[in-house]
């Protein structure tokens, strides 16, 4: 999302007619899938739950080297917090059958959750390892990751078939080729609604939400900032002061 | 008034001695006006007192062109409003009347945006801005590098970008202008409305002081060019003052012509394995009559090239900083890159150029799989981090650089030739380089010929010989039929250059001009001549 507005009554972001990007941790994940296809073979598929335009983003993803792509949509699917989506893309993911890995970005950057990676792994009853940085072995029955926690990383083992979610430090994305875009110009995205997928209709949605946002706020900033002028020596001196008022000790090296 | 000149100008005003080329100057005194009858006011003082004033706008040109030089620094960082709106039914075009002091940033959101700040605003401009939002988007073309410049620094440089090759210079965009001279009066002009008779011309001021002289009889060469003044028998005298460099008068008000913005815009990099068949690419993206037989037309608005020290300039970064982590490996066989970019009003035309332009990369030797390919504005974003990740790499390794010799710089070139002499160039320039065994990364507006060199100096004897291997450069492009400043213009740092160009003559004809506007010469002093 570019420029975001939101409906004050739904408490939602008002998507239609704004200029959407891609989310940045989705197009980490589909670089991943394209990775894990150089490594191991197979065939890369995106999904996604989104209004009608998302199509040219999925075109985007078949440019980059996607082997095809799903679209979700759906007047009904809309307003769904992080376990409606995460029900909703099950359901999809159980249409297409088999899959060994699923690659999901971390988060989005509007609604920042991080939960419908691991929801939407529960709902397909896999494991799930998050915030990967590197995917160290992959082999046909297992994948060894390395994950960011908070004080450094940590290396998990997980069975296929799982889901991981990925940091963007995992890679740098390529930019589609010609011949993506030739790709691109087929007909091989595929738009799905929830009769499609034999979704319940009380678990998408607003209705399939039982987290409800009820406000959405822009935090006001009461920090007041004080600006320190005067030479280098000056402002040096003027908070070495103030490092003693806050009894902040200055180590010396 | 006088409250309104900041006097003994402290510390906290340090930064407005310098701009982008590093120079710093001095200055005694320094004013924000905002509004024209106080750049008037100001003027007639600093006239009186005959004391130099140098004229500021963001301070983002890099030939020390806002650096002063003593007397009283005039800044329009604060006169940033844009102040209204025409429609023009016969010509179906809007225009955007601006103050100065606003950044083409703020220009390119606004009207991307069809969101302005309208208090003050007229009747007229209220119901143009109205017929905007109605009507299909528009775009402000000229694409300065640096997106915080000021409008009326790009005026006063005549500002180019990569999508100039296509869209032109600033020059191209200015329908009106208001002045004010150094004595204070004032001149408003709109294209067409005063030309020159012949190569004499005159202007009346807003207070009846008659202005006359003569246009240098200079030939402009047919190339790119910020260098000098605009000099033509005949010429529309609006003219005179886009890329006068704040000599001739100070820029008050500006009037802008937009245009409809193309629905597709992408890009395209074209990796080449050889250098002569990336160089061959460009001649035959910009002229059919060199392929051998007829093909669709298209007509890109930016080629942009990256030789092999830029490319591997970007892989040791990538390797070192996380500064540009967002940029794709590029494979060590990749040698040399073309950026390549085209607007178009329906995907079909642009997809059938960018199939065009891989068609015409494979026919002189390259691969079309050897290609980035932007189609989207977040994918356009990453590619433009990608070329300006070359000259900001450049910047970085320079600091290091300056932590052990500090007088050390780049030298970077701003010269640009005839389409028929671009290979001798590179040519030149390559040759030239290796046998005094320079670093160097060579970059730039390969469509207009106009490609930067910049030498890299590793002492200050490297320093020196680089200097004079420019100046060298200087008249071998000069012979060629170019020019010493294609965009970055003269300012105070290649005042010599100018001279080789036009020489002394040229020179006095352009002081003649100038006299003429400023017979006490307090405006800029030391910009386009000493």
């Amino acid at each position: 999302m570019t420029e975001a507005k939101l409906d004050r009554e739904a408490n939602t972001i008002i998507r239609e007619g704004v200029v959407s990007i891609i989310n940045p941790y989705d197009i980490h994940a589909v670089e991943e899938g394209l990775r894990i296809r150089e490594r191991k073979g197979g065939s890369v598929t995106a999904l996604s739950m989104g209004i009608p335009c998302v199509v040219e983003m999925l075109k985007q993803v078949i440019a980059m080297g996607a082997d095809n792509a799903v679209l979700l949509t759906d007047k009904a699917f809309a307003g769904a917090d992080s376990l409606a989506t995460a029900y909703t893309l099950s359901k999809a993911v159980e249409k297409l059958k088999e899959f060994d890995i699923i690659v999901c970005g971390k988060q989005t950057t509007d609604g920042d959750t991080a939960q419908v990676g691991p929801g939407l792994a529960e709902k397909l009853g896999v494991p799930h390892i998050t915030n990967v940085v590197e995917i160290m072995e992959l082999e046909d029955d297992y994948a060894e990751c390395r994950r960011a926690v908070d004080k450094g990383w940590e290396i998990a083992r997980v069975k296929l078939p799982a889901v991981i979610t990925v940091e963007k430090d995992i890679n740098t994305p390529r930019f589609p080729s010609i011949r993506g875009i030739r790709n691109m110009l087929k007909p091989n995205i595929a738009i799905w609604n929830a009769d499609d997928i034999n979704a319940e209709h009380d678990r998408i949605g607003m209705k399939g939400s039982p987290t409800q946002v009820v406000k959405t706020f822009i935090p006001q900033s009461k920090a007041a900032a004080e600006t320190i002028m005067g030479t280098p020596v000056e402002q040096a001196k003027k908070m070495i002061s103030i490092f003693d008022e806050l009894h902040i000790k200055v180590r010396e090296r | 008034m006088s409250e309104r000149i900041i006097n003994n100008i402290s510390k906290d005003y340090d930064e407005y001695l310098k701009d982008e080329s590093r120079k710093t100057g001095k200055a005694d005194s320094i004013s924000f006006p905002v509004t024209e009858k106080e750049i008037a006011d100001t003027m007639k003082f600093f006239w009186k007192e005959n004391i130099k004033v140098t004229i500021q706008g963001a301070r983002t040109g890099i030939t020390a062109g806002a650096v002063p030089r003593g007397g009283h620094i005039l800044n329009l960082e604060r006169m940033n409003r844009i102040t209204g709106l025409r429609y023009d039914n016969g010509s179906d075009s809007f225009f955007l009347c601006v103050q100065p002091g606003v950044l083409l940033t703020n220009i390119r959101k606004a009207v991307s945006a069809r969101n302005f700040n309208t208090s003050g605003w007229s009747g007229e401009s209220l119901e143009a801005l109205e017929k905007m939002k109605a009507s299909a988007c528009c775009f402000f073309p000229p694409d300065a590098t640096e997106t915080t410049a000021s409008i009326g620094g790009m005026v006063a440089c005549n500002a180019s970008g990569a999508r100039s090759f296509h869209y032109g210079s600033t020059r191209n965009y200015i329908e009106g202008l208001s002045i004010v001279l150094s004595d204070g009066s004032g001149i408003n002009m709109k294209r067409n409305m005063f030309r020159a008779k012949g190569d004499l011309f005159s202007l009346t001021t807003n207070n009846g002081r008659v202005i006359q002289g003569r246009i240098p009889g200079y030939h402009m060469p047919e190339v790119k060019n910020a260098s000098g003044y605009y000099a033509e028998k005949n010429m529309d005298l609006i003219d005179l003052f886009i890329g006068s460099e704040g000599t001739l008068g100070i820029i008050t008000e500006i009037e802008l012509r937009l245009l409809k913005k193309p629905a597709y815009n992408w890009g395209c990099i074209f990796f080449f394995k050889r250098e002569e068949h990336a160089v061959k690419f460009v001649r035959v993206l910009r002229d059919d009559s060199f392929l051998p037989t007829p093909l669709a037309v298209i007509r890109p608005v930016a080629i942009e090239f990256f030789n092999s020290d830029a490319l591997e300039l970007l892989r040791l970064q990538k390797k070192e900083g996380k500064g540009f982590s967002d940029i794709p490996d590029i494979k060590k066989e990749f040698n040399t890159a073309i950026y390549v970019e085209f607007d178009e009003d329906s995907e079909k035309d642009i997809v059938n150029s960018v199939f065009e332009a891989a068609g015409r990369a494979e026919y002189c030797g390259g691969n079309e799989e050897d290609s980035w390919v932007a189609a989207t504005s977040q994918l356009m974003e990453y590619l433009k981090s990608f070329r300006h990740a070359v000259p900001e790499a450049l910047n970085l390794l320079i600091d290091k650089r300056r932590k052990d010799k500090p007088g050390i710089t780049k030298l970077g070139t701003d010269m640009a030739v005839p389409d028929e002499k671009l290979e001798e160039i590179i040519d030149m320039y390559k040759a030239d380089l290796a046998v005094k065994g320079f670093e160097s990364v060579m970059f730039g507006h390969i469509g207009n010929n106009h490609i930067h060199v910049n030498i890299l100096p590793r002492d200050m004897e490297e320093y020196r010989k680089g200097k004079e291997l420019y100046e060298k450069w200087a008249y071998k492009v000069l012979e060629a039929g170019g020019t010493v400043s294609a965009e970055h213009g003269i300012g105070k740092l290649k005042c010599d250059f100018l001279k080789i160009m036009y020489k002394e003559d040229g020179i006095g004809e352009m002081r003649a001009v100038r006299k003429a506007f400023d017979p006490r010469n307090i405006l800029n002093q030391g910009n386009l001549a000493e």
